[in-house]
């Protein structure tokens, strides 16, 4: 795993843009009310370290760490997610 | 074993009890205890252990959700009822499985009491996120034992949990288990016995606006189930929060409280925007809390799964392995079943002609050998494809490598709008429908698997070859074009239509029927684990006892009413007179024989042969089916079919490969498969009443696409009604498909003869 390129390159971004196998904090979610609420059920609550595993073989989805658990998240619905990269 | 009948299936409508404030009538005072936790957290293999064969798989009213029931022997003696709830990571449900988990719990599924203790499983090498659904159950105040389950493999994993300091700071009950290995069973099963008191409800501080107005809504129920006030304001939070399509609760609420709940929605969102999130940040700043308390160390990163997901995810390798698993998961399916299959056709028929001898020649006979046996054959033959194609799902599920499998297939799926996990039933689709129609089990997603169910019977499966091969055989000439053989690229060309057509159909579905807001793909990738054999086997066993129990019923009961329709009535007028002239060369035959003249002897075998067929073709022709065959002449001529084709057209709806001995019993060929030359013959050469040829190699290949599309498959639409719980789905496939075949039909035969190809 490589760290991050830029450390001091810490602005708020969207999780999918996240380089593979870099971590983040969750910031902020956001969507239509069910969606928004599954995805902080799942665990995608503000402040949660979220790492950035790799990409499915065709580039989506992406796989994510979160509270110890892995998960496939599409990209699209990964772009809900805001994160700052640390 | 029986199973009281509160626990058995209740076929009736689906009714959520909340005006009737009343709940379910126990009839056994035996303790109810309900399993609950999240997906593979190993609930299954507990339920497994703790029931061992004393359960039952039934459906909860009204939905294709499953409800597993069985019972545990305790030591003490004493019994108790257990129900194992569909995984599930929150009690505020997204599908409607979840749905069923919150309305059991809170004590208002239908003909289900509620659970005197809820077994709560988790997965100790994952705690901090399995937590979610223990504050939930603990928020609504029911009596919960926490089952600490894979505890070897957290140590060994370097986790060390409290469970003593969980329990203190939970306040219920918690016991370390492993369900694979059988440790600390005995003690959770002495602890599910003792009283669990209520744990104290933890107060969040809800909002105050948020909590007012679930008061007032719990107000306005009906008293629900024994903690009544409790229960209501729960009840009355779901209300308020659960948003869901497929969620019904708000459907039962007296009318009032309905217009109340969507007024105090508008309110909420107008004063405290984000107070549908409240919940799930309220609980995990709590669980961040406990999990620092009962946790000495953290979990480090698993090194052994990160080390294989790199060669099973890897961007070349991975779509590499798995086209080879799959490639020997289809072929399984599609060549280790047939000699099982064989073999049980031969039993069967070996059975037919054991007990024929017992019974008198005529009606009963023909009823038990040719309707009822016939019928239990056609049902035992698709055992050996579930069973087979089960063994590796399940295989796959519990290893972890299902979730892979979707992970890497996931992109192109999406192609058709749906997910990675309709890959495997769909390609199982292509040796036979019915297993594939049941492995859509692994897809959580209702609009997904319904339409994955839709699509599945277009792969052409199996049962369809012969068909093709006879048509092929007998219509289509074996010249090269290009580099290629024509009769292989008609058949190619036949498979690919039925991807096509499933793409076309299920982006169709997608944007009419089953049209719906986006779901969240969001699937969890579990840790790799050595699959039980014992869960593995149990999967196949339930799997193909259902298929038997559930599809079984309706396959055979299809069967008889087609043997009935292909044997009445009967034209005695038309069949005497053969029928003595048969038995007059029979016996010239044994005379021949008993003469020692063999070259006259076998003539006349070959006469008795010749007549027999064309008795069998005749009563076919005279029978209710053949008339029926002629009945929709009018309707299948357009595509160049005629009443013949009519029948085998009927007739293979026992299964699609029936056609093909249909076909020859017609032209009195007796029972013959599709590589006979004869049949192939009579095909090509059959006139039609005009004198002019009555098959072109048009009509076949019109006949083969209406082969690839329609339904005609009695057990594919008994499967599907088993599947969706309901009539609607399998009688909206069989009008849609067979629409689709007679369309794209017509638009051939009369598309060809336009361009001359007549």
């Amino acid at each position: 795993m490589t760290p991050p390129r830029d450390r001091a390159d810490r602005r708020t971004r969207k999780l999918a843009e996240l380089e593979p196998g870099s971590r983040g904090i969750v910031r902020r979610v956001s969507g239509e009310p069910g969606l928004l609420r599954r995805l902080m059920e799942l665990g995608f609550v503000p402040g949660t370290p979220v790492t950035f595993v790799r990409r499915a073989p065709m580039g989506d989805p992406i796989e994510l760490r979160l509270r110890g658990t892995h998960f496939s998240i599409r990209t699209s619905e990964a772009d809900r997610i805001d994160v700052d990269p640390f | 074993m029986s199973i009281p009948s509160e626990l058995a299936e209740v076929e009736s409508k689906p009714a959520v009890r909340l005006e009737l404030g009343d709940p379910a009538p126990r009839r056994s005072r035996r303790k109810l205890v309900a399993i609950a936790g999240g997906p593979n957290c190993g609930k299954s293999t507990l339920f497994n252990k703790l029931t061992g064969l004393r359960q039952k798989v039934a459906n909860y009213p009204g939905v294709t959700v499953e409800k597993k029931a069985g019972f545990c022997a305790l030591r003490s003696g004493s019994v108790l009822e257990l129900l194992d709830l569909p995984g599930t990571y929150s009690l505020r449900p997204g599908s409607p499985d979840e749905v069923v988990v919150r309305d059991v719990l809170l004590g208002v599924q239908a003909h289900t009491p509620l659970p005197d203790l809820t077994l709560l499983v988790l997965d100790s090498t994952c705690l901090d996120r399995q937590l979610y659904l223990c504050m939930q159950l603990i928020e609504i105040g029911r009596p919960v034992l926490v089952a600490l389950n894979m505890m070897d493999t957290a140590r060994d994993e370097g986790l060390d949990i409290d469970a003593g300091l969980l329990s203190r700071a939970l306040g219920a009950p918690v016991v370390p288990i492993s369900a694979r290995t059988g440790s600390g069973i005995a003690q959770l099963m002495e602890a599910m016995e003792r009283e669990v008191p209520p744990p104290r409800p933890v107060t969040r501080g809800l909002p105050e606006p948020l909590r007012d107005a679930a008061e007032r809504i719990a107000r306005m129920l009906a008293p629900v189930g024994p903690l009544a006030a409790l229960s209501r304001f729960h009840v009355a939070m779901a209300l308020l929060l659960d948003e869901g399509e497929e969620d019904s609760l708000i459907d039962a609420a007296p009318i009032p409280a309905r217009r109340e709940v969507m007024t105090l929605r508008a309110r909420l969102d107008a004063e405290i925007p984000e107070w549908r999130s409240h919940e799930p940040i309220g609980h995990y700043h709590a669980i961040e809390e406990l999990v620092r308390k009962a946790t000495l160390r953290v979990k480090p990163e698993a090194k052994l799964r990160e080390r294989i997901d790199r060669v099973l995810t890897h961007r070349v390798l991975g779509p590499l392995i798995f086209v080879l698993l799959m490639a020997v998961v289809f072929q399984s399916v599609f060549m280790w079943a047939t000699p099982i299959m064989n073999a049980i056709d031969a039993g069967v028929s070996a059975l037919g002609r054991f007990i024929a001898p017992a019974l008198p020649a005529g009606p009963i006979r023909s009823l038990v050998v040719d309707g009822a046996i016939a019928g239990v054959g056609a049902v035992v033959t698709f055992v050996p494809q579930i069973a087979i194609l089960f063994l590796f799902i399940s295989l796959m599920e519990d290893s972890g490598y299902l979730a892979r499998g979707a992970f890497i297939m996931d992109r192109l799926m999406r192609g058709v709008g749906l997910s990675g996990r309709a890959f495997i039933p769909l390609l199982s689709s292509f040796a036979c429908a019915i297993p594939g129609i049941m492995a859509t089990r692994t897809i959580d997603n209702r609009r997904d698997r319904l339409t994955t169910i839709l699509i599945a019977p277009f792969m052409s499966c199996s049962a369809r070859l012969p068909v093709y091969a006879l048509l092929i055989g007998a219509f289509i000439p074996n010249r090269t074009v290009g580099f290629l053989n024509l009769p292989g690229l008609v058949l190619f060309s036949l498979y690919v239509l039925g991807i096509l057509a499933a793409v076309l159909v299920a982006w169709a579905l997608k944007r009419t029927a089953l049209r719906g807001s986006r779901p969240l793909y969001v699937m969890e990738l579990p840790p790799y684990r050595l699959p039980s054999l014992r869960s593995v086997l149990l999967t196949v066993r339930d799997r193909a006892g259902l298929f038997v129990q559930k599809a079984g019923t309706v396959i055979l009961a299809v069967s008889i009413v087609l043997w009935f329709l292909a044997s009445y009535p009967k034209s005695p007028g038309r069949v005497l007179p053969l029928e003595k002239r048969l038995e007059a060369v029979e016996d010239g035959a044994a005379k021949a024989a008993a003469r020692g003249w063999a070259a006259e002897a076998g003539a006349k075998k070959a006469e008795a042969a010749q007549i027999q067929n064309e008795i069998a073709g005749i009563s076919l022709r005279d029978s209710f089916a053949g008339r029926a065959g002629r009945l929709i002449e009018p309707a299948i001529a357009p595509l160049g079919f005629d009443w013949k084709i009519g029948i085998a057209l009927l007739s293979s709806f026992a299964a699609r490969e029936v056609m093909v001995s249909t076909m020859a019993t017609v032209y009195n060929l007796g029972d013959v498969d599709q590589t006979s030359v004869s049949l192939r013959e009579k095909l090509r050469h059959a006139e039609n009443p005009r004198g002019g040829k009555a098959y072109s190699p048009l009509m076949a290949v019109s006949l083969m696409v209406f082969f690839v599309l329609a339904c005609q498959c009695m057990s594919t639409v008994a499967v599907v009604r088993r599947e969706t719980n309901s009539w609607r789905w399998p009688i909206f496939m069989v009008v849609m498909m067979n629409g689709l075949a007679w369309i794209a039909s017509l638009a051939v035969y009369q598309g060809g003869k336009l361009m001359g190809l007549g």
